[in-house]
């Protein structure tokens, strides 16, 4: 049997080898569940952590880069107040040239989850941390039981406590950086669905299963928006057998350009 | 006939493939509409984060030479699309399929790169590790 499971091992080191090109930095993770190839098994039931939780542990990115466009369902449209709008459309039609990341700053609450690029979440008893490959940043979201702060500092990430909801991992997140007119602090999605420092969210995950995670947010900025409102379900596919690789700005070639054609424009 | 579903279905990937940069906005800097394939030698590589830029000396009609800077993802998205910091080199003659800058200049954001010699494809013609 022993001999029968090397010979699995050498066959799955030997096909993740030849595509070795294609898939760059493959490293057979311990405590992935594999099929009979050898192959990570992503159906296999969602892994639990010591205290029986669901473990959302791993290397996750979205399944479309829609999210990261625009957080809203399809065909619905966030209910903005009159400033929130005007804020909004001058995003739109100006195809967010402005847009944090072109500065090099990050995505916020919750886009940093949803660009095109993995983060990893490493849940801890006490802690979730989430590493964002983007620009090399991170947030931790506390689950040692202690309460949001009454005056948070304000962050760009804001705030975050989590709680278990059955199997939904529950995060609520204040105190974030924002100036009232929304100009300030991140955008809630490359649209630029803007936000302010009231924003306060409620972000739901649950694992589906050992390669899915989905996530619901609720946006509630009563500066911002007439009433709370829902993201779409964003999609998460587990990136097995890989790590994180480092991004950072060193090279931001597109600012000065992006400056000048839409500086003209103004 | 099929060939125009062919060029659509083709320009709707490659739409798709500059959709996937993750850092700045795509469509503020660049313009699908105007795309742009062009021969010439590697003058430079920049394998750098955000975004990986080359630079190639194109040889235009009247004998004169032109230097054209191509945009790329950055390190970590190309090397999971089986590019390595090396695959391009200074000296090498690629062909390059690119959508121009809104700002006239002669940058463009690259959709695929094609070894001139061998036409073997060093990067897009398939999602790019997304």
């Amino acid at each position: 049997m022993r001999k029968l499971r090397l010979v699995f091992a050498l066959v799955a080191l030997c096909a993740t080898a030849s595509i070795g090109d294609a898939q760059w930095l493959s490293i057979p993770l311990p405590g992935t569940p594999r099929t009979p190839d050898g192959k990570p098994n992503l159906n296999a039931p969602a892994p639990k952590a010591a205290d029986g939780k669901p473990d959302l542990s791993g290397i996750w990115k979205a399944d479309s880069m829609r999210y990261n466009d625009n957080l809203l369902p399809p065909g619905t449209d966030a209910p903005m107040l009159p400033w929130a709008a005007e804020v909004y459309k001058h995003r739109v039609e100006t195809m967010g040239y402005e847009r944090p990341m072109t500065y090099c700053m990050p995505h916020g609450v919750p886009d940093a989850f949803t660009p095109p690029m993995p983060f990893k979440m490493i849940q801890t008893p006490g802690e979730t941390i989430v590493l964002f490959e983007e620009f090399h940043k991170y947030r931790q979201i506390h689950t040692d039981g202690r309460k949001q702060p009454e005056d948070p500092d304000p962050a760009w990430y804001g705030y975050s406590v989590g709680r278990w909801e059955g199997d939904t991992f529950v995060v609520d997140t204040a105190g974030f950086k924002g100036s009232g007119d929304g100009k300030e602090g991140s955008w809630l999605d490359n649209n630029g669905h803007p936000h302010t420092d009231a924003l306060k969210t409620t972000e739901r995950f649950r694992r589906i299963n050992f390669g899915r995670l989905d996530l619901e947010v609720e946006i509630n900025d009563p500066k911002a928006y007439s009433r709370p409102w829902k993201s779409d379900t964003i999609h998460f596919l587990l990136m097995p057998d890989t790590e994180l690789m480092e991004h950072l700005c060193e090279n931001n070639r597109d600012l000065q350009s992006l400056q000048e054609y839409w500086g003209k424009k103004k | 006939m099929r060939t125009r579903v062919a060029i659509a279905v083709a320009g709707m990937s490659l739409a798709l493939a500059g959709r996937a940069l993750a850092h700045h906005s795509f469509t503020a800097e660049f313009d699908a509409s105007k795309p742009v394939t062009l021969t010439g030698t590697v003058t430079k590589v920049e394998w750098t984060n955000p975004h990986t830029w080359f630079f190639i000396d194109v040889k235009n009609p009247d004998g004169s030479v032109t230097n054209w800077g191509f945009e790329m993802p950055g390190p970590a998205q190309l090397l999971r699309a089986g590019l390595k910091r090396d695959t391009m080199k200074v000296g090498d003659v690629v062909t390059v399929d690119a959508r121009r800058a809104r700002d006239g200049s002669n940058n463009a954001n690259a959709q695929t790169v094609t070894a001139a010699n061998s036409g073997q494809r060093l990067f897009g013609g398939a999602p790019p590790g997304q």
